[in-house]
């Protein structure tokens, strides 16, 4: 490995975006690099990197090369010094981001990559990058744009991009349109790098919206969740709305099927393929994997056809912003962990309104982990839960036609695997949050 | 009965001072003349009453005085039924009174505007005996007659309770006339240009008296038409603009304020392309909304009507309350499958009736002084005009058991004197009793007692009155929302030139943190502006702030000192 593979290498493990989380980076491989402008030294680079397990991943940073000392705003970016210059990751420096604005405005195209903008886009708004998030840097720009970088890499059209622009195209108003894209060759592969999409001016998670909800109704001593002023139900509703309004949108533009039986069955072996990788990290699930199981054979000996289509696929809280014009929906990613086909795959919507469902039960509850048990609140929390659970169902079940509770059968599969997801990564990541799945497998599996 | 004294502000003449957009910068305060001060003793309210307490609205900071109906009339209607559109309701006074009354006012550097009714009299009006006894008379003409109860059938029927039909047949002259509202009040007829000119002399009657302005009443059903629902009609509109140009000829700085009880887009027409009708109209749904997000600990009730609100003429400008005396019912805004409001106010019985239903402020904040404060900081800081509710400065409460109107409409509570100080009347003669109860009461909650403590409510609304004043921005700036990623916390700059003002109002009732992004100010000091404090420089970073539970701040953006 040269100097540079070197720096890179103490430098990945450390940055929020990075994958492999507490797994020891082996190798690093710069596979391409090349030079944005004629300013600043600051390259695109592409790496390859493998970690202790013997797993490959891609990642994408923009690597800035300075021969003095980087300036005060700039010294958390630094990665290190290769050859006494100085490294920083350039995602952080104005300047840089500003040159990628510029380049998707002029639709640039450079050796490995090329600029698209779909809209006249104005270079020289002031650029702000925001925190970083799991998978991706966001810079915004002015008011108007905001840039996700994506960090790790998959070869291909990245799904975000794909479905983002379909809904626009088809008319939406429920996704914040695509102004512009990076794409370069990975694998002889044409890959989404980037995504610049109109900011959403104005605008909140739909996580601190209902957490906000939550804080009013556990401050009341006697009233129920439908008394008390901080009510989310109708907020609830029309997400649910917005939710049924872009999955008719994503059938009708993007392929979809109704798989057979036989796709039931597929589904449920999956399911219980991901119990048992799940039990062998959280051995707290055994006493429950009775239960479990069942529910997935309910769903995969079902003989209905199952609609399927192109899905949100990672659809909680933390992807809805509240706007001025009611509710938007972000990163049609997929699930992060997951291969790009798996998270290309065409699945039932119910998946989306599952996950939202489980989001709203960790709305309701993480304060609870905060405070530690009390029955009382923790009765608060199950009846804000299930109303604002109804209310997303009322709204979903309005505007497709269809309501989700119809198909308990699925839903409730579909529920549980979510909630055996989380209960690995909560042990993972957050062990005080435990709880919140755990719950929440014992109360779905006991009905 | 003592009188509290007013520390006497300077006497200023209006004359020196002609402002065409004065009501712009203005803060309006609605008085009910019957309600605010008798001074002949015989249990009613009355215009010298009113004259008498101009000082103590100057010492307040008020800069216009908006009054209900002030003619004479039955009182069917709460005086909106007009028997002569050129007299003053005895109980009220004579037009020396009146003419008293706005001399003074002005001398005090404050204005008086009044409600007046183009759309329809009195059935007791002289016109309206003259036309029914005698069609082919001068007045023949000045209602709309018919044969028969079939013709504008598309126009809805506004008080489905008490009337069947927009037609009302009458004996004498045995024919149908015509009727928006009650049927004791018979719509004028503006096809006929006698009638036009009649009213606009009405206006120029009141304008030579020295009147600031009107509210006008009930305009979006001047012209009728067949096959059109009989409001917001073209002709309508043209009328207006010609009342407009006939106004602005003669006395350049009055103002008209439309009473068009809709939806702000729809309002909007009534400010004219060019802001050639009225100056001014009231912001409905906004009201409701600054109620549904402090209970709802969200923003988005306020940022999303203010964002989907019209842009209006730079001569223009929204008038907006809290609380008046009227119901504002919901249905007003929910009409046209405003699904929003709707699903809001079906799923919380309570909003529904506090917001729909005539209470005054503080009990409708359960007397929180934290609440009636950020009601009143977004009051004055949003854009519009402010209109206060006589009364809702010192807190003032209700009587639910006089019902919807009157409850809001007890007397003015002055002192801890008989009668609230309102009046030396008996008791028993007060056209509605005085607020007795425990917490709201007249003995403990008086404008006498709250002008000695240094801390009440009405030092503190007088105070930001004042600030108010010392900032034209807040009355003609521009206004732009601040996204914060707190969705309780409200943030919003208002600019007109170098005036800068960043408001920050916190709607939950818990203490919040709110990081802002102010690039766009880098450099510049937010100076508090009660307190004169500066805060620290905005940098590139987003700009912290922490604000207590229903806190809000107001800051002034100053250029700071150093590069």
């Amino acid at each position: 490995m040269s100097e540079l593979e070197d720096v890179l290498r103490e430098w990945l493990p450390s940055q929020r975006w990075y994958g492999g989380k507490g797994r020891v980076v082996t190798a690093v491989r710069v596979e391409h690099e090349e030079r944005l402008s004629g300013g600043e030294d600051v390259r695109h680079t592409l790496l390859r990197v493998t970690d202790e397990d013997g797993q490959t991943e891609r990642y994408q940073v923009l690597l800035g090369h300075r021969s003095g000392e980087v300036e005060q705003r700039l010294r958390n970016a630094v990665v290190g010094e290769v050859d006494g210059r100085t490294l920083y990751d350039a995602a952080h420096d104005p300047e840089a981001v500003g040159t990628l604005l510029q380049l998707l405005a002029e639709g640039r195209s450079l050796s490995r990559l090329s600029f698209t903008s779909t809209a006249e886009l104005d270079p020289t708004l002031s650029p702000r990058v925001m925190g970083a998030e799991q998978s991706n840097t966001s810079v915004v720009y002015g008011e108007d744009y905001i840039l996700k970088l994506f960090r790790r890499i998959q070869p291909g059209l990245n799904p975000d991009l794909e479905l983002t622009r379909a809904l626009a195209e088809g008319g939406s108003p429920y996704v914040a349109a695509p102004l512009g894209w990076l794409e370069g060759e990975v694998d002889g592969q044409t890959t989404t790098l980037a995504l610049l999409q109109a900011f959403q001016h104005n605008s909140t998670e739909g996580w601190a919206m209902a957490t906000a909800s939550v804080r009013d109704l556990f401050a009341e001593a006697d009233l129920h969740a439908d008394e008390v002023g901080g009510d989310f139900a109708a907020e609830s509703e029309r997400l649910g709305q917005a939710t049924a309004e872009v999955h008719l949108l994503l059938r009708e533009v993007l392929p979809s099927e109704t798989a057979d039986a036989d796709e039931s069955a597929r589904t449920g072996r999956q399911l219980h393929e991901r119990l048992d990788a799940a039990i062998a990290v959280a051995p707290d699930l055994e006493p429950h994997a009775a239960a479990l199981r069942a529910a997935y054979d309910q769903l995969a000996t079902r003989s209905d056809p199952v609609p399927v289509q192109r899905i949100h696929g990672d659809y909680h809280l933390g992807q809805v912003l509240r706007t001025e014009h009611g509710w938007v929906l972000l990163d049609f990613e997929g699930e992060p962990a997951r291969s790009l086909a798996e998270r290309t795959a065409l699945m039932s919507p119910l998946r989306d309104v599952a996950g939202m469902l489980r989001s709203y039960d960790y709305a309701a509850r993480h304060l609870l982990a905060e405070r530690g048990g009390d029955s009382q609140l923790a009765y608060r929390a199950n009846e804000w839960a299930e109303r604002n659970r109804q209310a997303f169902c009322d709204g979903y079940a309005r505007a497709a036609g269809t309501d989700p509770r119809d198909e308990a059968v699925l839903l409730r599969a579909f529920e549980l695997d979510k909630a055996v997801y989380e209960v690995v990564y909560e042990v993972r990541n957050r062990p005080a949050w435990l709880p919140i799945p755990m719950g929440s497998i014992e109360r779905l599996a006991s009905r | 009965m003592s009188t509290p004294e007013y520390e006497h502000g300077e006497l200023v003449s209006l004359e020196e001072s002609r402002d065409p957009l004065w009501f712009k910068r203005a803060v309006f305060y609605e008085v009910l003349i019957r309600g605010f001060a008798d001074s002949n003793g015989d249990g009613t309210g009355d215009i010298r009453g009113l004259t008498e307490k101009l000082d103590y609205l100057q010492w307040l900071g008020v800069d216009c005085v908006w009054l209900l109906p002030i003619y004479e009339s039955p009182l069917r209607d709460g005086g909106y039924d007009i028997s002569d559109f050129m007299k003053v309701l005895p109980e009220f006074g004579d037009l020396g009174d009146f003419v008293h009354l706005v001399d003074e006012a002005h001398k005090r550097g404050m204005r008086i505007i009044a409600d007046l009714v183009m759309n329809h009299s009195s059935d007791q009006h002289p016109w309206f005996q003259a036309s029914r006894s005698d069609p082919d008379g001068p007045y023949g003409d000045y209602y709309v007659w018919s044969d028969s109860d079939e013709p504008y059938s598309e126009a809805r029927i506004i008080f489905v309770d008490t009337e069947k039909s927009n037609w009302t047949w009458d004996p004498v002259r045995e024919q149908f006339y015509w009727h928006r509202f009650f049927s004791h009040q018979p719509d004028l007829n503006y096809e006929n240009p006698a009638v036009q000119s009649e009213m606009i002399d009405v206006l120029k009657f009141w304008l030579d008296l020295g009147i600031d302005g009107f509210r006008l009443d009930a305009v979006p059903y001047l012209f009728e038409e067949l096959g059109h629902n009989g409001e917001n009609h073209p002709k309508t509109h043209e009328f207006l603009k010609r009342v407009r140009r006939e106004v602005d000829a003669l006395y350049p700085d009055r103002v008209m304020l439309c009473e068009a009880n809709q939806w702000p887009d729809d309002v909007v027409e009534y400010f004219g392309e060019d802001g050639d009708e009225c100056q001014m109209a009231f912001h409905f749904p906004l009201m409701p909304r600054l109620f549904m997000a402090v209970r709802r600990e969200s923003r988005y009730p306020i940022s999303e009507i203010l964002a989907t609100t019209p842009a209006i003429p730079k001569n223009c400008q929204w008038g907006i309350f809290l609380r008046n005396h009227d119901e504002l019912t919901l249905e007003m805004v929910t009409d046209d499958e405003r699904d929003y409001m709707y699903a809001e106010y079906a799923k919380d019985p309570r909003m529904k009736s506090n917001v729909g239903i005539a209470r005054r402020l503080a009990p409708l904040l359960e007397n929180s002084r934290d609440q009636i404060e950020l009601f009143t900081g977004l009051l004055l800081s949003l854009p519009g005009s402010p209109v206060l509710y006589y009364g809702d400065e010192i807190g003032m409460g209700d009587n639910i058991y006089l019902g919807d109107r009157d409850g809001v409409r007890t007397p003015m509570q002055w002192s801890a004197d008989r009668n609230a100080g309102f009046s030396k009347a008996d008791p028993q003669q007060l056209y509605l009793p005085t607020i007795l109860d425990p917490v709201y009461g007249y003995q403990a909650l008086n404008v006498e007692s709250q002008m000695r403590s240094s801390s009440s409510l009405l030092h503190w609304t007088r105070k930001m009155l004042a600030v108010r004043k010392q900032h034209p921005v807040f009355g003609m700036g521009d206004y732009q929302e601040l996204g914060t990623s707190n969705p309780s916390v409200l943030a919003f700059v208002r600019e007109f030139g170098d005036d800068k003002v960043l408001c920050v109002n916190n709607l939950s009732r818990f203490p919040q943190p709110v990081e802002l992004d102010l690039r766009r100010f880098e450099g510049m000091v937010p100076v508090e502006l009660t307190g004169l404090v500066h805060f620290p420089k905005v940098g590139e970073l987003p700009y912290l702030l922490s604000l207590p539970g229903h806190g809000f701040m107001w800051f002034g953006l100053q250029p700071g000192d150093h590069p």
